[in-house]
Formats: C-alpha cells, sequence, structure tokens
C-alpha cells in the first residue's frame, strides 16, 4: 500500500536575484513499512523535499497525496491537524519542550490529539523503554544528553502511531555511538511498529543502515535504490 | 496540559518573572493600600455625617429651609411621630428646636444655631456625647443653677474660653516625651502665665523656641498648654417667638470636637426645655426631626418618597442631599478605586508586554516545532495568553495578600495627616485615616488583572502567530 506518492514536484525559490529550483521535477512513491534514506549534498534540495512532504511548506506545482488525501488541497487549521493525526516529525534540534519530562514530551502529540491520560501513560512508558530511556522518563531535556533527546524525539513521533514519520537528519548533532544507537532504534521500531520511516542525512554510516536510499543533487532524484534485507 | 506548560513557562526564567512579578505586587499593595484609605476616609465621613451631624432623614418645615425663623416649625409633630415609631424602617429619631443666637462671653463672642435637645434621646441619633474632648467637662452632667450648654472647641475657641498656659502638667509631659530639658527651659519666662487666643500664645512661643523646635515639640505643646476655662458662662442672646430680644444664660457642661469644623463652628446644644422657656416657645414646637434608619435599607429614597406621599406639607430630605460631598464619594467611589488601580495596572502593562516578547524571542525556534508537529495556533496564542495571566496573577495576588495586611495593621491604629490635613477638617473630612477595604473589591481587583492580563498577552501572542513553523526551524 502506498503511504505517499509524489508527482512532479518542482519547488522553486525566487526570493533572491537568482530564482533556485531547489526541488526539480521529482515523482516518487513510499509504500508503507519502508524505511528510506533521503541523501545528498548540502543544498540539493533534502529539507525542502521534506517540508512539502510533511505538509510545511507549499509546492510551487506538483502534487504530494498522503493516504489518498491530496496535501494541498489543505489550509491553516485543517492542515495542522492533519500533521498532528497522521505524521511524526524529529528535527535536528529543538524537539523538546524544555519544560516538560521526557515522558510528558513524549505523551505531547497524544495529549494534543485528546487521547486520554490512561492510555498515554500505557504507550509512552513502552517507547521510552524501547528507546532505552525506561529510567529517565522524569527528567527534564536538559539533564538528557543529545542522543538521549533525539531519542525521546523518535518516541513522541511515534507515539500516537502516524501514517509515517519524517526526520530531517536526526543525527546530524550526534556523535558516531549515539548516532548508530538512534538508527538501531529507529530500525526496531519500523520493523516491530510497521511505521514508515523517511530520514535524511550526510552520514554515510546512516545511509548504510536504509533499506531504500534516494539521491538527491541540486533538486533532482539521482538514484534511488532498493537494498533486499536490509544492510 | 497547556495550562500546566504555560504555568511551567512562567518560571523558566526566574528572575525575569520575578521582576515583573514583584512590580505588579508593589503596584497592587499601592493600589490596594490607597483604595483603602480611600475607602476608610469615605467611610468614616459618611459615619460622621449620619450618626453625628444629620442623621439618615432630616424633616423640616420646608419654610424653615428658605428663612431660618423659630416660627417655621414642624406643624403636625404627633401625627408625624406616630408615623416614624410604626415604620419598620426607623430606628431612632430625635427632635430638636432650633434657634439662630448670638454667643457672647466677657471676651468675645460668635453667631451659632443653639440647638434644643432631649438630652437622653439624641443619644440615640447623634454621636455628640461621644466626642467631648477630656478635661473639657461632661454631657449634661455638671451641677449647676443655670441651663448647661455644649459647645464645640472651635466655639470655644471663639469665645476665647479655650486658653494656654504653661504649668507643672505641661512641663512634665514634654519632658515625659523627651524634650531636651533645655528646650523646656526655655518656657520658663511664660510659666503660668494665661494667653486666651492661641495667636497670643503661639506668638511667645516663637519668641522663645527656635524653628526647629517649634516644628518637632509645637503640636504636642499646644495639645498640653490648652485648657478650657472651667465653669464658664455664656450669654445667648435672640429673637423670640413673639419678636422681641431673648436672652438664655448658660453655663459650658463640656466641649466637643467632631471632624466637620463648620459643623462644629455653628452648633452648641442646649436642653430644649430650657430653650422654649427662654424663646417663648412651646413645648411642641420643634424645628427639625433627625431620622436614623435600619441598617437592612440600603436605599433610603423610597422611605423619602412615601414618607413625602404622607406628610405633603414637610421635607425629606437625605443626608446625600445635605452633605452633597460625601453623597457623591459614596456614588462614585467605586469608580474612583478602579481608576485608581486601571491607572496602576495600565502602567504595569508595559513591563508585562515587554517581559512577554522577551521570551517568545527566546522561543522561536520551539513554537515553530510545536505549530509543526500539530499545536493549532488557537492553542499557541491561549498558551501565551495563559502565561501573561500567571505571570500577573502572581504578582497581584501576593500584592492582594499584602495590601490587605497593611490595612489590617493600619485599620484601629489609623494614619494621622493632622500635618497637611487642617484643610480638610474644616470641610468635614477627618485628618486620622483609618484604611478599611471591602472584599468585593479584591474580586474587582482580580477580574481587573485578568482583564489587563488579556489585553497585554495580545501584541505577545499575535508575534507568536505570526511565526511560521518551517522559518522558526531553519537552524542556521
Ligand atoms: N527559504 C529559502 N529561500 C531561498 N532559498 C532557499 C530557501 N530554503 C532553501 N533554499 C535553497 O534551496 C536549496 C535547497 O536547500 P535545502 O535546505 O533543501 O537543502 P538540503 O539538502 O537540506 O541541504 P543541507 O544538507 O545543507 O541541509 C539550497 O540551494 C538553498 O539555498
Ligand atoms: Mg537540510
Amino acid at each position: 500500500m502506498k503511504v505517499i506518492e509524489i508527482n512532479k514536484l518542482n519547488k522553486i525559490y525566487n526570493e533572491s536575484e537568482v530564482k533556485v529550483h531547489a526541488v526539480n521535477n521529482v515523482t516518487f512513491d513510499i509504500e508503507e513499512g519502508e524505511f528510506t534514506a533521503i541523501v545528498g549534498p548540502s543544498g540539493s534540495g533534502k529539507t525542502t523535499l521534506l517540508n512539502m512532504i510533511g505538509g510545511l511548506d507549499i509546492p510551487t506545482s506538483g502534487e504530494v497525496m498522503v493516504g489518498g488525501s491530496l496535501m494541498s488541497s489543505l489550509k491553516g487549521a485543517d492542515l495542522t491537524d492533519f500533521r498532528l493525526h497522521n505524521i511524526g516529525f524529529v528535527f535536528q534540534a529543538y524537539n523538546l519542550i524544555p519544560v516538560l519530562s521526557a515522558k510528558e514530551n513524549t505523551e505531547f502529540v497524544m495529549r494534543l490529539q485528546g487521547k486520554s491520560k490512561k492510555v498515554c501513560d500505557a504507550r509512552t512508558k513502552e517507547l521510552l523503554k524501547a528507546v532505552g530511556l525506561g529510567e529517565r522518563m522524569n527528567a527534564r531535556p536538559a539533564k538528557l544528553s543529545g542522543g538521549q533527546q533525539q531519542r525521546v524525539a523518535v518516541a513522541r513521533a511515534l507515539a500516537s502511531k502516524p501514517k509515517f514519520v519524517l526526520a530531517d537528519e536526526p543525527t546530524a548533532n550526534l556523535d558516531s555511538k549515539s548516532t548508530e544507537t538512534l538508527l538501531d532504534i529507529m530500525e526496531k521500531l519500523n520493523r516491530e511498529e510497521n511505521i514508515t520511516f523517511i530520514f535524511s542525512t550526510h552520514d554515510a554510516r546512516v545511509v548504510k543502515k536504509a533499506r531504500r536510499v534516494i539521491t538527491l543533487e541540486d533538486g533532482k532524484i539521482l538514484s534511488d535504490v532498493r537494498k533486499n534485507g536490509g544492510e | 496540559m497547556i495550562t500546566s506548560i504555560a504555568w511551567k513557562n512562567v518560571w523558566r526564567n526566574k528572575s525575569r518573572s520575578l521582576v515583573v512579578i514583584i512590580a505588579v505586587t508593589l503596584g497592587t499593595v499601592a493600589g490596594v493600600f490607597v483604595a483603602g484609605m480611600l475607602n476608610g476616609w469615605v467611610a468614616q465621613r459618611i459615619n460622621d455625617v449620619i450618626f453625628t451631624e444629620l442623621g439618615h432623614v432630616k424633616i423640616q418645615n420646608p419654610d424653615y429651609l428658605v428663612n431660618e425663623q423659630a416660627s417655621h416649625y414642624i406643624a403636625n409633630i404627633s401625627e408625624l411621630e406616630q408615623y416614624l415609631k410604626h415604620s419598620k424602617d426607623v430606628v431612632a429619631y430625635a427632635k430638636r428646636s432650633k434657634i439662630m443666637a448670638m454667643a457672647s462671653t466677657a471676651r468675645g463672642n460668635s453667631g451659632i444655631m443653639l440647638k434644643g435637645i432631649d438630652i437622653e434621646n439624641e443619644k440615640n441619633v447623634s454621636g455628640v456625647y461621644k466626642q467631648l474632648l477630656p478635661g473639657s467637662g461632661s454631657y449634661f452632667e455638671e451641677n449647676s443653677r443655670l441651663p448647661l450648654v455644649l459647645i464645640s472647641s472651635k466655639t470655644a475657641e471663639q469665645l476665647r474660653l479655650k486658653n494656654y498656659r504653661i504649668s507643672n502638667h505641661t512641663t512634665d509631659s514634654l519632658s515625659m516625651l523627651n524634650v531636651p530639658q533645655e528646650t523646656i527651659s526655655k518656657l520658663t519666662p511664660i510659666k503660668d502665665e494665661r494667653f486666651i487666643t492661641r495667636k497670643k500664645f503661639e506668638s511667645a512661643i516663637k519668641g522663645l523656641w527656635s524653628d526647629s523646635e517649634i516644628r518637632s515639640y509645637g503640636p504636642h505643646l499646644m495639645n498640653t498648654a490648652a485648657y478650657f476655662q472651667p465653669n464658664a458662662k455664656i450669654t445667648f442672646s435672640f429673637t423670640k417667638a413673639n419678636g422681641q430680644i431673648g436672652y438664655l444664660t448658660c453655663r459650658v457642661s463640656g466641649v466637643f470636637k467632631t471632624s466637620n469644623n463648620l459643623f462644629d463652628q455653628t452648633s452648641a446644644f442646649v436642653n430644649h426645655t430650657d430653650l422654649i422657656n427662654a424663646a417663648g416657645l412651646q413645648p411642641d414646637q420643634f424645628h427639625e426631626i433627625s431620622v436614623i434608619l435600619n441598617p437592612s435599607v440600603k436605599d433610603i429614597d423610597p422611605f423619602i418618597k412615601s414618607s413625602s406621599n404622607q406628610f405633603k406639607n414637610l421635607s425629606f430630605l437625605s443626608w446625600k442631599v445635605l452633605a452633597p460631598d460625601a453623597g457623591l464619594m459614596a456614588d462614585f467611589i467605586q469608580v474612583y478605586y478602579y481608576l485608581i488601580m486601571g491607572i496602576i495596572f495600565f502602567a504595569l502593562a508595559f513591563g508585562i508586554i515587554n517581559t512577554m516578547l522577551m521570551a517568545i524571542l527566546e522561543r522561536v525556534k520551539e513554537l515553530g516545532m510545536l505549530m509543526a508537529i500539530g499545536m493549532k495556533r488557537k492553542q499557541v496564542f491561549s498558551m501565551i495568553m495563559l502565561e501573561t495571566i500567571f505571570l500577573t496573577l502572581c504578582g497581584s495576588m501576593v500584592g492582594m495578600v499584602l495590601g490587605g495586611l497593611l490595612i489590617k495593621i493600619t485599620e484601629h491604629t489609623g494614619l494621622n495627616f493632622s500635618s497637611v490635613a487642617e484643610g480638610f477638617e474644616s470641610v468635614g473630612w477627618a485628618a486620622t485615616v483609618y484604611p478599611a477595604i471591602d472584599l468585593s473589591f479584591f474580586f474587582g481587583i482580580i477580574i481587573l488583572v485578568v482583564i489587563v492580563a488579556v489585553l497585554s498577552s495580545i501584541i505577545p501572542a499575535r508575534k507568536a502567530l505570526k511565526l511560521k513553523p518551517i522559518e522558526a526551524l531553519r537552524t542556521e
């Protein structure tokens, strides 16, 4: 089943004197359960592409369909609501609310969705254990390492069982050890929960873990490779 | 959940929030206390107006209002009394005969309104009997062949009955107050000399004491050196009912001082029977009736209306009409409180807005992330608004408690403004203020605080709403 269908997607920035064709006529689909890396040099359009898939940015032309519904038909509060219910986000930094504990951060999206405390509680505990933070549930972000913070962000993104999780360079600020741990966790959750992951990266070690690698250059797809059976 | 995040966000930058909270606290304390003072002052004035000077309602012959002549007495008094006795609203009333008189002593004279009262019943209506100056005598209890009269301290001064003398008692009391012996001994040249006016005494003191000594010890010296001539006699002269000149010579029974100089200057009290005998009036001829109403009667006007309907030939006036200054204050005092608080909070709002703007500027990326993951603009808006409300409410709660405590502390001791209040006393406003406040005022403040917080959160919250998630999130 197709989770995401992208058709002739373009993004052109007109702000400066030179036009920047950040995403250039990109077409591809993402199947349910895929674990996809978007790679490419800096400025190749990875962030721009992910933002359009996530409904954070508006394409210049082309379409993004998520679960069969056209993203560009949504606006304002409806779009926010769509993100809330369908997409999990992990950013490079500033993922967590500093005044909330790891547990409260993890259940935040579910609480926004209006899920009951009991449901949130069980799911949060399960996920924090899965990301190896069962013991640090009540710690605030400032008391956690960068890698641990990203793991909380992954737990939050998954908590409400979204259609897919978007992660823009989730490991950019991490050392190699934490990078490996985070990727292993993401991979494990992808398998266990059958949640679709799309993440961008520069890092060759991260690319190795992906089962599908889409390479961008100057906003165009250079290659799209599926590996069988992971590594 | 948004509420709890907002609350936690308040304490994120503790020192910055505390600065605002302290500012709001101080503003609230000041506002509450000033309002308390104003309130106490007005309540006192109203209390004096009603329970010393006027009563709730004054009944007169309308002609007497135009021309204060002895012949304009209340005509159908027994019928009126029946009515008052049976009215559920009336707690007490006092009848008074009144006559304009010239009061004279060997040294001075003064025009005055001589009021003939029922000595015992008058106590139910007017608190003058409680306001006798210590050492000045008693409320009609002196032994005398002559009729007794109660005069005010102001009248005593005008009639030169208030004298000044530096006695042993005076110097003792000064040294008790730790006035330096040197300063006291400067007074020796005028020891035991009698000064019949305050002016003369003051100029004598000016010759002996330095300005700074007068400033520090003068008021106390004035108080302890003053005394009322014992057994003083006053002769009142007036036009009798038959048009001839009548005289009434009285002995001073006591000297009173209320907070209203004007009332004091124009009032002297004698026994009703003494007055009518001298003035040739009949025993049932009275010129005014002061009525005290039940405390449960909140609005006096219905009573006045129905009474006026029954007794069309009489004038019924409420204290609000007779003392318009106090009446106006009673009606508008609430407006003043909220005006004071409003001005204070208006000024504070700028600080609050500034703080919230800073708090948002710091959190641009976090707010972008929140909107990206699915927090609606409405929710972001209410989070910022709640933060502002909590911040403001915190300060004003503490401020209300402190302001309330300050009022509780000063409630009984009062605050003395006599150094600046001579002007106020002359128009009936007390120099010592006993702050007091209604609980309802605090509820009013809370509502005001919420309004101010909501209004001052609009600018910062709008700023937050203008953020676009991707732009806010872009990592540089
Ligand atoms: N808001 C913008 N206005 C103008 N140009 C932009 C804007 N955002 C991105 N670009 C341009 O679009 C192109 C693609 O940028 P994008 O951020 O998507 O690349 P990226 O692959 O994510 O790079 P990196 O690996 O450095 O994160 C770049 O040339 C960039 O300068
Ligand atoms: Mg990028």
